[in-house]
């Protein structure tokens, strides 16, 4: 019987390496902002991830976080927060552990030659270092982009609120295109 | 009857005389023969048992409860997303009733290189018959087609490529585009609304949210033991052990052999999870000036199959209409941030058609992880890269030729096309490895193929295992090779052919 050591195999251990030294101690993982602003009780996400997701959830989808916006980032972090509470208990492990890569300045280092976690980067630094996970010639970068792009896109359009800025009004088709 | 979860108090033990897993078409139309042949029938469904009443036409209700992972299951370097349902009826109550008979060059193919019996294109045709009539197999009428199939129809014609209306299994359909969502309306004609209650009707015993973790073997018994989960949670409640002299492994070509491999039966031949096909799928997408309104209407009603086996080679794609949800649309659409957000504001004038490729070069394989869940690869060949080039090629220009101002691939880096002199140019330097274009499948196959060799295939030509006596498999895992079609006619067609061999052989 062929056993494998987990589902995304490649992605785990390709990052697990990263994510020890991250959790260590030597590396000033990024300074925690203000508390009250992450929910107290979350299902999946520690407060720090937390506020990993709702940053990439920002740039990922394009929003600003302006109350004209349908959902805030932090409505798509919240609903991320459900959505992998619930998830097999693989996905739920690669993506703690890549919430760590994703931030280390390690990895920022390692592939962009810059010591700011990804929490620390101004909008346009944070949509360029995204946009080096899309391209990137190794494979489980572009694998964990696709991953936080997935969980961010899923949870802002799946949700009726996201609707109405792309003029979807439900199944069927249009009085006039009938 | 359908066991409801209420009905559960406590472990259930119970024996039959065939024990089903799965109750999508290899398993649905299984339980329906042999139920009606006297046989005490027991399917077991991992997925929930739902109804019209729990489809409400919204992807977050439908990818819960319906599809595998929450229609994020995936290979393992999420390269190519693979949808399946996971509730009573499979894949067939989500899918978009594309409704086509096997193409006898594949048949003619698994008889020649696979030695595979008594399934040839005269073989199967009262089955094809029978099942058509059965699930009212028929063409839409020219006025139904939605603009976004009539992309297909229109700038195929103009550019002089064969298209045609699809068959669809469907019965009053109002067009509301649901079919991928659950219908609510009853009016498709799935396994769960078909052949499930048919085999109810004759006694047959469904147990939803049943998960089969091993099947044991014994002298002339076999047992399907596993978890009884919990419709909402999916946490375990209860064990279960049902005990039957006849087992069919119907859980489709991810589940089957993640199953066979975990109870370390059948797979002799070193064959089991193997030779995993695809129907390997990727998409255009068209700018109109008009509204397409791509989540709406008949879903997929028309195709291009103008360049499947045109080289007579084997190999080759179609074009298909395929229905955007808004969150489909956006794990779909190439990049991210405000440039994809610019994108998705024109939802409604998109119209989207998927490029298909029938495998032949490419293959990947099912393995079974440290969760005892399914490990998926696979790796694609460079003449279905070619196909998959040229059909994307070919379904852009049919894009332009509808009228498409602008037409984009599925390339992460995105690829735009302002006119149809800029594709090739474009698709040249675009890169296609792993997650550098995105890719889907809704039709794998091939995991446990059938042949009489029994150092190359799992099953012989009756789906019976070479291995052990009455454990078959019944699901899309048992082709040999890709299909090139839609495959639930073929799979419904394999299951009533077998199993009514079944039900003559023990009686």
């Amino acid at each position: 019987m062929k056993f494998r050591p987990s589902r995304r195999k490649f992605l785990k251990q390709t990052l697990a390496g990263t994510a020890a030294l991250s959790a260590a101690q030597f590396i000033p993982i990024t300074a925690l902002a203000a508390r009250n602003d992450v929910p107290g009780s979350l299902l999946f996400f520690s407060h720090h991830e937390f506020r990993i997701i709702r940053a990439v959830a920002e740039s990922m989808i394009g929003l600003h976080g302006a109350s004209s916006e349908p959902l805030h980032p932090h409505d798509v972090a919240l609903r991320a927060d459900q959505f992998l509470a619930d998830a097999e208990p693989e996905i739920q492990e690669q993506f703690h552990l890549l919430l760590v890569v994703f931030n280390s300045p390690i990895f920022t280092f390692v592939f962009d030659f810059q010591l700011k976690s990804f929490l620390d980067m101004s909008k346009s630094e944070r949509d360029a270092y995204l946009r080096g996970w899309m391209t990137s010639i190794f494979t489980f970068r572009r694998t964990a982009f696709q991953g936080l792009k997935r969980l961010c896109m899923s949870m802002y359009y799946t949700d009726s609120r996201s609707w109405n800025e792309i003029h979807y009004s439900g199944m069927f088709l249009p009085e006039d295109r009938q | 009857m359908i066991l409801r979860p209420n009905d559960i108090s406590g472990p259930v033990k119970e024996s039959a005389d065939v024990c089903i897993i799965g109750s999508g078409c290899g398993g649905g139309a299984s339980a329906k023969i042999l139920s009606e042949a006297g046989k005490k029938v027991i399917v077991l469904e991992e997925g929930g048992n739902f109804t019209h009443n729990d489809f409400d036409m919204t992807e977050q209700t439908a990818y819960t409860n319906l599809y595998q992972q929450r229609a994020g299951q995936a290979t393992d370097d999420l390269s190519v997303t693979v949808l399946q349902g996971k509730c009573v009826g499979g894949s067939s109550t989500v899918n978009w009733t594309t409704s086509l008979r096997t193409p006898e060059f594949v048949l003619d193919a698994w008889k020649k290189n696979f030695g595979v019996k008594d399934l040839s294109a005269d073989d199967l045709e009262p089955y094809f018959d029978r099942i058509e009539k059965y699930l009212n197999v028929h063409i839409e009428p020219e006025e139904n087609h939605n603009p976004n199939n009539r992309i297909i129809l229109n700038g195929a014609k103009k550019l002089g490529y064969h298209a045609r209306a699809t068959g669809r299994n469907t019965n009053g359909c109002v067009k509301s585009g649901a079919c991928g969502l659950g219908c609510p309306f009853d009016a498709k004609l799935s396994v769960d609304v078909t052949y499930i209650p048919d085999a109810v009707k004759a006694g047959a015993l469904i147990f939803p949210n049943f998960r089969a973790d091993k099947i044991e073997v014994s002298e002339n018994r076999k047992h399907v033991r596993g978890t009884i989960l919990d419709q909402t949670t999916r946490t375990p409640r209860y064990e279960f052990d049902i005990e039957a002299p006849i087992v069919i492994v119907a859980a489709s070509a991810i589940h089957s052999p993640v199953l066979l491999l975990k109870s370390g039966i059948a797979n002799s031949s070193g064959h089991v999870g193997k030779h995993l096909t695809f129907h390997l799928t990727s998409a255009v997408v068209g700018i109109f000036d008009e509204v397409i309104y791509p989540a709406g209407g008949i879903p997929q009603s028309a195709m291009c199959d103008e360049f499947l086996n045109k080289n007579g080679d084997g190999g080759g794609f179609w074009i298909e209409a395929v229905p955007v949800y808004p969150a489909l649309a956006a794990l779909s659409l190439p990049g991210f941030g405000e440039e994809h957000h610019a994108m998705m504001k024109k939802f409604i004038n998109i119209g989207a058609s998927i490029v298909l490729v029938k495998e032949i070069d490419s293959e990947g394989e099912v393995a079974v992880n440290s969760y005892g869940r399914p490990s998926i690869s696979y790796s694609t060949g460079i003449k279905d890269r070619a196909y998959m080039k040229e059909g994307v090629n070919t379904a852009a220009k049919i894009h332009f030729a509808a009228g498409a101002k602008k037409v984009m691939t599925l390339h992460t880096t995105p690829t735009i096309f302002s006119s149809p002199s800029e594709i090739e140019r474009q698709l040249e330097n675009a890169q296609w490895g792993a997650n550098e274009i995105t890719m889907f499948s809704a039709h794998p196959l091939g995991t446990c193929r059938m042949g009489e060799d029994v150092r190359k295939s799992v099953v012989n030509s009756r789906c019976e295992s070479h291995d052990v006596p009455g454990l078959f498999v019944i699901d899309g895992s048992v082709t040999p090779t890709s299909l090139g079609v839609n495959p639930q006619i073929t799979i419904l067609a394999i299951a009533e052919k077998n199993a009514e061999r079944i039900a003559e052989h023990y009686r």
